[in-house]
């Protein structure tokens, strides 16, 4: 075999190794799909006739509309808080310079890589002993809690496309900071304050741990699919799944669509 | 050479680092954008944190919790052998997955960093994304479907006359597990650090009679080295605290430290002995992370 | 046109930490008058600038705008509209947003607004561009939008920090006509940093030039075109030969290339005195021949030649390493030996000759 053929069964095999990855990446997510048009109740292969009975069955339980309104509260309340406060600290970034700046990007940054077992128990026993506890506004703490540093870090990385001269040019035009903030920046970034509110919301509505933990008796949908899991096996979860991904993944793709949106016109010639 | 002069600008200040536009540092205006957050997560985050090393000294009498500095619990928790198996478990399984997962990935993130076109390459990231805005918990069942014993993959394995395997509530489903939740992000971490590699460095090792495969080991893998690093320290962190897998695909058997804290927190008020084993948590993934990134940046002085 | 000053600058300083951008700045600014600061990058006079517009606070010094103290001021408060080297267009406004802009943060109601925007299109002629987005508009365009954003408010002044660099030279040329024709016809004060010479001699009626912080002159184009008063200014003019030696106290200046005489302006610096004399390159000449004693010259090699149009610069090593230049038409340099190497005589007259500080 002469180095040609080899080069080429290698750049073969490499991208068949790529398929091979998405195959197991989606398998998970396909089946999930599939099995929730399935009418066995224990899901296996051969696949039983097509069927929306569980789709009808989850439509009928109100234990699960009751969580999905939970989860919409909760991810409603958690995108705008954290997408607010995020944006500031990405300002605060962006802008200023002061003692202890490393200390505050870590608060800002850090929360999502604590496990959220820990988290949970944390804000479980904290949330329990400021009476917070077991209320929809304990899942709402948390999540912002491990939300914002995502608006933050969509929100900041807009304002690193902007000129900096673009703010002190509308201070020199005579606008007041406020008015700057309100004329220059906040519509330059609008684009990413948007996309930070579907990323964060799509971040809350699949969060379930720390919502386990905190949520008492207002579950969102999440918590109530880990309930499912610990019960029998029920295809309800499929159809829950195939209904949370289909939604996490609408708000994706109108996030990305708006974060990618950008003028391409290309300049006059002189 | 007609540089972009919308987007260039130098001057002095900008050179020195000064904030050029400050005329008071603190003013309501800067506050009110600072403050929220750095308010929301020292009450959030951090005080919640500082409880729970206070939790882990109180006493529980008569299944009640009670204010008090007692070493009762660390000493309870790190006296029992049971909690040391857990530990040296989780630790071995973290450590495993993140080593497999690296492995598992890195072809995959090589060939869509070398191999892709830029077209298929953003193609590839964005799918590499999705995963993360589904439900981990309905992957994880999903898991159940293809493992189980009358599930996907023994159902193929009888269509084809062979015998049945037990893979739920295995090792090797937890592994599964693991490298659901922890594959697509590797795989990102990876890639955006072989992204950056500077092309030619392979082309020079190519032009100085480096084979391929030699050049990935001397030449790829420690310009990337920071990446991978980080990407498996990441895989790490995520598994050390994984709590679905376990229970989920591995039958909750051997008990993960993860599984002891809902155990522990879920029934009953044992919440201070569960405080012990998170904070065991905090202090080992802190190590960990400071291990993995002095080696990450070993030699590479900045 | 010695008015009342429209700007002063007071001793004014100022750092960065440790750094000093400013240092001790006294400038007058005239009203009506096209000022140009030159120097390279870190002198300080984009500082000087920004310190103007309320962008920077001076560390100590007092700035006045018609006599009144503005240190406190912030920018906004000010009239003191910059059109910046990035422009600075608001990308997500169109052009005539953009005009606009100003006016609404002043109050201006939304019909005055638009028809007073509408004017300075028209005067700017971009009138067509109204309603395209920046990003549409070529470089040339965008300049005219900075313009007409800056001074649609009418200031009594205008800053303008490098904001012709972004353009090719043939635009860069009529982009300079249009300012300059604005600035009379307006008569507003208009400030121009700038670190082209071509820029600040063809336009200002003053430049001053800057260095490490300091003003090392002020005056005319002329002025210091045929007079750098200190070694800086003659160096970063780059068109002069200059000799640096010692005064022998006879009107003698010996250097390590020879004894030249110095100019016989009755300023004759005393004996064993450092003193830097320099010549204009235009006023320098070439020959084979030793010159004649009218002349004082130095013998060199050509290391170079360098066409500038009409005429060439001639580059030449004096035996101690020193550089040489000399400017002439093609004609005259048609008649010598210009070849690398080539032995020559570079010659002045002592009139032509003056005295600048060693800064």
């Amino acid at each position: 075999m002469n180095d040609f053929n080899r080069s080429r069964f290698i750049e073969i095999g490499l991208r068949f190794y790529v398929v091979l990855s998405f195959a197991f990446v989606f398998a998970p997510i396909a089946a999930s799909f599939i099995f929730s048009f399935n009418s066995d109740r224990f899901p296996s292969i051969p696949l039983g006739a097509f069927s929306t009975e569980w789709y009808r069955a989850v439509a009928n339980d109100p234990l699960v509309w009751d969580g999905l309104g939970n989860t919409l509260f909760v991810g409603i309340i958690v995108s705008v808080v954290s997408t607010a406060l995020g944006f500031g600290a990405a300002y605060t970034d962006f802008r200023y310079r002061f003692f202890g700046k490393p200390v505050y990007m870590a608060l800002a940054l850090l929360p999502p890589t604590i496990p959220v077992v820990i988290l949970g128990l944390a804000m479980l026993a904290y949330l329990s002993r400021i009476n917070l506890s077991g209320q929809s506004v304990s899942v709402i703490i948390a999540h912002i809690v491990i939300c914002s540093p995502f608006a933050m870090a969509i929100s900041r990385l807009r304002l690193s496309q902007m000129d900096p001269d673009l703010e002190a040019a509308a201070w020199n035009l005579g606008a007041s900071e406020w008015a700057a903030m309100r004329y220059v920046i906040v519509p330059f970034c609008l684009p990413a304050i948007f996309g930070a509110l579907f990323i964060t919301m799509a971040v809350s509505f699949d969060e379930f741990a720390i919502a386990w933990f905190v949520s008492g008796l207002n579950e969102t949908l999440p918590v109530k699919v880990l309930g499912f899991l610990q019960g029998q096996v029920s295809p309800r979860i499929n159809v829950i799944g195939t209904f949370v991904f289909v939604t996490s993944m609408t708000l994706v793709i109108i996030a990305q669509i708006l974060l990618t949106r950008q003028t391409r016109e290309t300049p006059a010639k002189d | 050479m007609p540089a972009d002069p919308y987007f260039k600008k130098t001057s002095t200040r900008k050179m020195l680092g000064e904030c050029p536009k400050m005329r008071k540092r603190i003013s309501l205006y800067s506050l009110t954008f600072s403050l929220p957050l750095f308010i929301w997560q020292v009450v959030f985050f951090v005080f919640p944190l500082a409880f729970l090393v206070a939790l882990s000294f109180w006493t529980v009498k008569n299944f009640r919790m009670q204010p008090d500095f007692d070493t009762i619990n660390w000493v309870t928790m790190y006296g029992r052998s049971i909690f040391w198996q857990s530990y040296g478990l989780t630790f071995a399984m973290a450590a495993a997955a993140s080593v497999i997962t690296s492995i598992l990935a890195f072809p995959c993130s090589f060939a869509i960093a070398f191999k892709l076109g830029p077209k298929a390459r953003q193609l590839a990231i964005f799918m590499m994304v999705i995963p993360f805005f589904t439900s981990y918990l309905v992957r994880v069942y999903s898991w159940q479907i293809f493992l189980s014993d009358n599930g996907i993959i023994n159902g193929f394995l009888a269509l084809v006359g062979l015998e049945k395997i037990a893979m739920l509530n295995t090792v090797f489903a937890t592994m599964i597990g693991y490298l659901t939740l922890c594959f697509p992000l590797v795989v990102l971490l990876q890639l955006f650090s072989l992204m950056f590699i500077d092309r030619t460095l392979i082309e020079a090792a190519h032009n100085l009679r480096c084979g391929r495969l030699r050049t990935v080991f001397e030449v790829v893998i420690p310009s990337a080295r920071v990446g991978l690093v980080i990407a498996a320290l990441f895989c790490f962190i995520l598994s050390f605290g994984d709590f679905v897998s376990p229970i989920y695909l591995g039958g909750g058997d051997p008990t993960t430290l993860s599984i002891l804290i809902t155990d522990t927190t879920k029934s009953g008020q044992q919440w201070p002995r569960a405080a012990v084993i998170a904070l065991t948590m905090i202090g080992t993934l802190l190590a960990v992370a400071f291990a993995a990134i002095r080696f990450a940046y070993k030699g590479r002085e900045q | 046109m010695q008015s009342e000053p429209l700007v002063t600058f007071n001793g004014v300083i100022k750092k960065f930490g440790a750094f000093v951008a400013v240092q001790k700045l006294d400038l007058e600014i005239h009203k009506g008058e096209f000022l140009a600061i030159m120097g390279s990058s870190g002198c300080g006079k984009t500082t000087t600038l920004r310190m103007l517009a309320g962008l920077d606070a001076p560390t100590e010094g007092e700035i006045r705008l018609s006599g009144k103290p503005i240190n406190d001021l912030p920018t906004w408060q000010r009239d003191t509209p910059m059109v910046w080297q990035s422009l600075a267009l608001f990308p997500f406004l169109n052009v005539i947003e953009n005009v606009e802009f100003a006016l609404k943060m002043r109050g201006v109601g939304a019909k005055e607004r638009r028809t007073r925007a509408e004017n300075w299109l028209e005067r700017m002629q971009i009138s067509e561009f109204a309603t395209r987005n920046i990003a549409q508009l070529s470089g040339g365009q965008r300049q005219r939008v900075a313009l007409a954003r800056s001074l649609v408010v009418e200031p009594e002044i205008l800053l303008l920090d490098e904001p012709l660099s972004a353009l090719d030279a043939h635009l860069k040329v009529r982009m300079q006509s249009v300012l300059q024709g604005l600035q009379r016809e307006l008569g507003i004060t208009f400030v121009y940093v700038t670190h082209s010479q071509s820029e600040a001699f063809s336009m200002a009626d003053r430049v001053v030039i800057m260095s490490k912080g300091i003003v090392e002159q002020v005056g005319t184009a002329q002025e210091i075109y045929r007079a750098p008063k200190t070694r800086f200014v003659a160096e970063f003019l780059g068109s002069s030969n200059i000799f640096s030696g010692k005064s022998d106290g006879n009107g003698m200046l010996a250097t390590p290339v020879g004894k030249f005489r110095l100019p016989q302006d009755g300023t004759s610096p005393q004996k064993g005195r450092s003193t830097t004399m320099v010549v204009l390159d235009t006023r320098s000449h070439l020959s084979v021949e030793e010159p004649g004693s009218e002349f004082d010259f130095v013998h060199a090699k050509i290391i170079g030649e360098e066409f500038t149009g009409a005429t060439a610069t001639i580059y030449l090593e004096a035996e101690d390493g020193s550089e040489l230049r000399v400017q002439k038409d093609h004609d005259t340099l048609a008649a010598l030996p210009i070849d690398v190497g080539q032995p020559l005589y570079v010659s002045w007259r002592p009139n032509e000759t003056h005295l600048v500080s060693d800064a």
